[in-house]
C-alpha cells in the first residue's frame, strides 16, 4: 500500500471560499412568474394612485350636472356618475384611499401579530392569556367585528384601519407563534441562552427574524382582504364617508343606478379585483420562494 | 490536585414532568445519581446510546436545565441550589457548548461574524473594533479565511459551519467546553479535520472537554477518560485505554462488540439482544439486567452502585462487588 | 461472468434541475448485481449513492430530475424506459427498498398489519385474512417478539429498531430478488444496528436474495458486504471484493477514507485528514474530481477525466496513474 505523503500537521482546509452569489432569494423571487405578474398589477395600481391628481387633472368632486350619467367616452373615459363627476378621477382617488388602508392594516396587524406571537412563544404564562384573547377575537367574522368597531368609533378612514387591524391581528399572531415555537428549540437559540442572552435579545435578534417568513406571505393576503373589507364597509356606509371617494363607496353610490349607469360600479369593482389578484399573486410568489428555504433550515 | 478539578458533579438527578399513559402526569427520570469530575486540560468522554441521558447531562453542565437533584460545581461555583443564578452568571464566560447539527447551530439571518461575536457582545466587555478583531482572530484559529465574517451561514459547507460553531465557542476563551456529538453530522473525511482541530485547541489553550458521542472510535481518539452511560446512569468510568482494552461492565463489553470494524476478516462476537428499557417504567434492580448475559438473581433486585474497582476506575455492577454488602 | 446478472446498471447519468440549470448528480455509473450478491455501496454526502439506488427503481421526482443517459436492465427490460405499470409490478415485489429513517417511513395512521398487508394484497392478491396471517409470519421472521399482538399496533408505539424491522418485513414480504437498503441503520443505536445487520445477513441466506447495502460507515460495509463499490462526487471510484478493498485499496480516496477513520483499537494520536472538502456537483474541476484533494495528483489527472478501468477480473479503479499498465504490478 502506498504511503500517504501528505502530512496533515495542521487541520488542513481549503482557504478559498466559493464566490459569493448574493441575493439568491431575491433573484429567485423576481424570476417567479406569478410574482412578476402580481408585482406589475400592484405597481400599476400604486402608480395610478400616487399620481392620481396628475393623470386626469380633474377635481374628483367637480360636478357637471348637465353631464350626468354619461357612458364612457372621450371626455369621460370611465363615464360620469349621478352628480356628473368623472368616474375615472374618482376611481383613481379612491385607489389612494383603498390601497392606503390596505397597506396600513397589513403593516400594523403584521407588526402587532408578530410581537404577540413571539411573546406568546417565549413566555408560557403569557401564552395562555394571549392565545385565548386571540381566539376570542377570531371567533367573530372579520366584517362583523370591523362593523362593530367602526360603529363605535364613528365611521371614518381611521376607524376602518383600527377595526381591520384588530380583526386581522389574531391570524398573524397564530402564524408567528407557530414558527417561533419551532425556532425557540433550535440550537442557535440555545447557544444564545448559554452565552447568557436576555429574553429580549433572544426574542428580537434570534426568534423574531426567523419566524416572520410565513407572516410576510400572510401580510400580502391581509392587504388584499383589507381592500375587500374596506370596500364592504364603505358599501354598507360605515367606512369612508363621501364625498371622499373610496372604491367601496363609489360602488355604493352606483348601486341605485346599476341598470342605467353600470360603469359607475364596474370600474371601482375592477380596481378591487385587480388589486386583490395582484396581491394574491405576489403572495404566491413570496410563499414559493420562502417556503422551501424554510424547510431547508 | 483538588485545585485542578474544574467540574464536580455529585448525585445528579434529572426528571421531567410529562404526560404518561392515559394522559396522567408522570415523571420521566432521565438521569439518576450521576457523579464524575473533570480536571483542567482533560477530556472526559460521555458515551451511550439513545435514552442514556448523555445529552441532558451536557446541557445541565452549561446551565440550560436545572437538575432536580444533586449538585454541580463549576470552577468552584455551585450552580445548583439557592445560589444558582448568581453563580451561573459568574461562571458563564468560562463555559461553552459545541452543538451536533451545524445547520441548526447558527442563526441563518446573522452574518457569521455577528454569530461568533455574540458571546462577547452579551458579556459587553469589548468595544466593537476589538470585537471584530477578535472575530478575525478566531476565524484564523479554526482555519477559516478572515473575510468569512461578512458572509452568511448558508454560504458554508457543514464542516466549515462546524468550525464557525467552534470559533463562537472559543470567543470568550472558556475553560470548559461541552461538545455534544460535534462530528456525528459530518462526513467521514470532515470528521478527522474537526477532531484534529478540537485536539489542537485543547493543547494550545488548556481546555477541558466533556465529549459526548455515540461513536466509540471517535471517542477513543480524543478522550483521556471515558464514562459509559446506560438508561440514565453511569455504569462505568475508567481511563481511556483501560476502558477499551479491558472493559468491566457487561454493557461496555456489548457496546464495544457491537461496533462494526473496517476489518472484513474479524470474527464477530455474538450480538446482544433486546432494547433500551422504557425510562417511564424502568426494570427493577439493575437497568441492564434484562439484556445482560451475566445477570444474576441479585441483579433483578438491587441497583448496583458505582464503586471503585481499581485505582481510577469505577464500575456499577454486582459482578465486581467483592465487598458482598 | 458465467450467469447473466440480475440487474445491470449501464452508464447511468442523472441530473437535477437547480436555479442554475441542470446539475449532474451521478455520472457514468456502471455495475452489475448478480443473483444472491452481497453488495456494499459506500460514499459520503454528494457521492450519489442514494441517487443511484433511487434511480434503479425510477423513484425520482419527475419535474426536477432527468436521466441524461444510461440504462437499468432487469429481466430483459430497461427500467428507465419501461412503462410505469411494469415498474409498479417490480417495485416491492422483485426489487424492494428499505430507507434510512424509520420514524418517517411508516404511515402513522395505519396499523402495522394494514401496511404490510397492502403490499401483500397488491402483489400477491391475498385476502385480508391471509395477509394478516402472513404479516404475523413476517414479523416473526424479522424477530419482533410477540408478533401476533404487535401486528395490530401503530407505528408510534414502536421503537426505532422495531420500526426498521417492520420496514424490512414489508420489503421482504413478496420475497424480492434484490433488496436495496439505503442507510438502514444510520439512525439507530449501535447495538440495535448490530442486530439489524445480523438480521439482514440471516434473511439473505434464508431467502436467497441479493442485498445492496448503502452506507457511509466503512465498518458496516466491512462486516456485511462481500463486494464493495466506493463512490465519490457522483462517480464510482473503486469496485472490489471486500477483503481486497480493505487490505489493498487502490484509489487515493479509498486510502484516505480508511486512514482518516479513528480505530477502535486506538494507537493513532493524530488522525489523518483528507484536506479540502467535497466539491459541489456543479463546481467545475478539470479532470479527476478528487484531484484537488489528492496527495498524489499528477498532471495527467487534470488533463483528462479518469476512466473506470478493470485492473483484474474483480477490481475496477478510476484513477489514471494507478491504472496505467506500467504501474500495475
Amino acid at each position: 500500500m502506498t504511503e500517504l505523503a501528505l502530512d496533515s500537521g495542521q487541520a488542513a482546509v481549503s482557504p478559498v471560499l466559493a464566490p459569493r452569489r448574493r441575493f439568491m432569494a431575491l433573484r429567485r423571487l423576481v424570476a417567479h412568474r406569478s410574482f412578476q405578474i402580481g408585482l406589475c398589477l400592484v405597481l400599476v395600481l400604486a402608480v395610478a394612485a400616487i399620481f392620481a391628481p396628475f393623470i386626469t387633472g380633474i377635481d374628483p368632486s367637480a360636478m357637471k350636472v348637465r353631464l350626468r350619467f354619461k357612458p364612457p367616452s372621450e371626455t369621460f373615459l370611465f363615464g360620469s356618475d349621478s352628480f356628473g363627476r368623472d368616474v375615472l378621477t374618482r376611481v383613481l382617488y379612491g385607489a389612494r384611499v383603498s390601497l392606503w388602508i390596505g397597506l396600513v392594516v397589513a403593516m400594523l396587524s403584521g407588526l402587532c401579530g408578530a410581537l404577540i406571537g413571539v411573546l406568546a412563544a417565549q413566555f408560557r404564562s403569557l401564552d395562555a392569556l394571549l392565545m385565548r384573547l386571540m381566539d376570542a377575537l377570531m371567533s367573530f367574522p372579520a366584517i362583523l367585528l370591523a362593523l362593530g368597531i367602526t360603529a363605535a368609533l364613528g365611521p371614518r378612514m381611521e376607524s376602518v384601519i383600527i377595526a381591520l387591524t384588530v380583526a386581522y391581528v389574531p391570524a398573524g399572531a397564530r402564524i408567528v407563534r407557530a414558527s417561533a415555537l419551532v425556532v425557540r428549540e433550535l440550537d442557535y437559540v440555545q447557544a444564545a441562552r448559554i452565552a447568557g442572552a436576555s429574553d429580549l435579545r433572544i426574542m428580537l435578534r434570534h426568534i423574531l427574524p426567523n419566524s416572520v417568513s410565513p407572516l410576510l406571505v400572510h401580510m400580502t393576503f391581509v392587504f388584499a382582504y383589507s381592500i375587500l373589507a374596506e370596500a364592504a364597509l364603505s358599501f354598507l356606509g360605515v367606512g369612508v364617508q363621501p364625498p371622499t371617494p373610496s372604491w367601496g363607496n363609489i360602488i355604493a353610490e352606483g348601486r341605485d343606478y346599476a341598470t342605467e349607469a353600470w360603469w359607475v360600479m364596474l370600474f371601482p369593482g375592477l380596481g378591487i379585483s385587480l388589486a386583490a389578484l395582484g396581491l394574491n399573486l405576489l403572495g404566491d410568489g413570496l410563499r414559493d420562494v420562502l417556503d422551501p428555504r424554510l424547510k431547508a433550515g | 490536585m483538588a485545585d485542578d478539578v474544574l467540574v464536580e458533579v455529585r448525585d445528579l438527578d434529572m426528571a421531567f414532568k410529562i404526560k404518561g399513559q392515559r394522559g396522567q402526569p408522570a415523571m420521566l427520570h432521565v438521569l439518576h445519581k450521576l457523579s464524575f469530575d473533570i480536571g483542567r486540560g482533560e477530556t472526559l468522554g460521555l458515551v451511550g446510546e439513545s435514552g442514556s441521558g448523555k445529552s441532558t447531562a451536557g446541557r445541565i453542565l452549561v446551565g440550560l436545565f436545572e437538575p432536580t437533584g444533586g449538585s454541580v460545581k463549576l470552577f468552584g461555583h455551585t450552580i445548583t441550589g439557592p445560589e444558582r443564578r448568581a453563580n451561573l452568571a459568574a461562571v458563564r464566560p468560562r463555559l461553552q457548548f459545541v452543538f451536533q447539527d451545524p445547520h441548526a447551530a447558527l442563526n441563518p439571518r446573522l452574518r457569521v461574524g455577528d454569530s461568533i461575536a455574540e458571546p462577547i457582545a452579551i458579556a459587553g466587555t469589548q468595544s466593537r473594533r476589538d470585537r471584530n478583531e477578535r472575530v478575525k482572530e478566531l476565524l484564523e484559529m479554526v482555519g477559516l479565511p478572515r473575510d468569512s465574517a461578512e458572509r452568511f451561514p448558508h454560504e458554508f459547507s457543514g464542516g466549515q459551519r462546524q468550525r464557525i460553531v467552534i470559533a463562537r465557542a472559543l470567543a470568550l476563551a472558556p475553560g470548559f467546553v461541552v461538545c455534544d456529538e460535534p462530528v456525528s453530522a459530518l462526513d467521514v473525511s470532515m470528521q478527522a479535520q474537526i477532531i484534529n482541530l478540537l485536539m489542537d485547541l485543547q493543547a494550545r489553550f488548556g481546555l477541558s472537554y466533556l465529549f459526548i458521542a455515540h461513536d466509540l472510535a471517535v471517542v477513543r481518539a480524543v478522550t483521556h477518560r471515558v464514562a459509559v452511560m446506560y438508561a440514565g446512569s453511569i455504569v462505568e468510568i475508567a481511563p481511556r485505554n483501560a476502558l477499551y482494552d479491558k472493559p468491566q461492565h457487561p454493557y461496555t463489553q456489548a457496546l464495544l462488540d457491537a461496533v462494526p470494524r473496517p476489518n472484513p476478516a474479524r470474527v464477530r462476537p455474538p450480538v446482544i439482544g433486546g432494547e433500551v428499557p422504557s425510562l417511564l417504567v424502568p426494570p427493577p434492580g439493575c437497568r441492564f439486567h434484562t439484556r445482560c448475559p451475566h445477570a444474576m438473581p441479585r441483579c433483578r433486585i438491587d441497583v448496583p452502585d458505582l464503586r471503585e474497582t481499581a485505582p481510577g476506575r469505577q464500575t456499577a455492577c454486582h459482578l465486581y462487588d467483592t465487598a458482598n454488602a | 461472468m458465467i450467469a447473466a446478472p440480475l440487474v445491470s446498471i449501464e452508464d447511468l447519468t442523472v441530473q437535477f434541475r437547480t436555479d442554475r440549470g441542470w446539475t449532474t448528480a451521478i455520472e457514468g455509473v456502471s455495475f452489475d448485481v448478480a443473483e444472491g450478491d452481497c453488495l456494499g455501496v459506500v460514499g459520503e454526502s454528494g457521492s450519489g449513492k442514494s441517487v443511484t439506488a433511487l434511480s434503479m427503481l425510477r423513484l425520482h421526482a419527475r419535474g426536477t430530475s432527468r436521466f441524461a443517459r444510461g440504462a437499468v436492465r432487469y429481466a430483459g427490460q430497461d427500467l428507465l424506459r419501461a412503462p410505469e405499470r411494469n415498474l409498479r409490478k417490480i417495485r416491492g415485489r422483485d426489487i424492494a427498498m428499505v430507507f434510512q429513517d424509520p420514524m418517517s417511513s411508516l404511515n402513522p395512521v395505519l396499523s402495522i398489519c394494514d401496511q404490510i398487508s397492502e403490499t401483500l394484497c397488491l402483489h400477491q392478491g391475498m385476502t385480508r385474512a391471509g395477509a394478516r396471517q402472513r404479516a404475523i409470519e413476517l414479523l416473526d421472521l424479522v424477530r419482533i417478539p410477540d408478533a401476533a399482538r404487535r401486528v395490530d399496533e401503530y407505528p408510534h408505539r414502536l421503537s426505532g429498531g422495531m420500526r426498521q424491522r417492520v420496514m424490512i418485513a414489508m420489503a421482504i414480504a413478496c420475497r424480492p430478488r434484490l433488496l436495496i437498503a439505503d442507510e438502514p441503520t444510520t439512525a439507530l443505536d449501535v447495538t440495535i444496528q448490530a442486530q439489524i445487520l445480523e438480521l439482514l445477513r440471516d434473511l439473505r441466506a434464508e431467502l436467497g436474495m441479493a442485498v445492496m447495502l448503502i452506507s457511509h460507515d466503512l465498518g458496516v460495509i466491512a462486516e456485511f458486504a462481500k463486494r464493495v463499490i466506493v463512490m465519490y462526487a457522483g462517480r464510482i471510484v473503486e469496485d472490489a471484493p471486500v477483503d481486497v478493498l480493505f487490505n489493498a485499496p487502490r484509489h487515493p480516496y479509498t486510502e484516505g477514507l480508511m486512514a482518516s477513520m479513528p480505530a477502535l483499537e486506538g494507537g493513532t494520536e493524530r488522525l489523518y485528514a483528507i484536506p479540502g472538502r467535497i466539491p459541489d456537483p456543479d463546481e467545475p474541476i478539470a479532470g479527476c474530481r478528487f484531484g484537488p484533494r489528492c496527495a498524489h495528483i499528477k498532471p495527467i489527472c487534470q488533463a483528462a477525466a479518469p476512466e473506470l478501468v478493470a485492473i483484474d477480473a474483480t477490481h475496477r479503479v478510476r484513477c489514471t496513474p494507478r491504472t496505467r499498465t506500467s504501474d500495475m504490478t
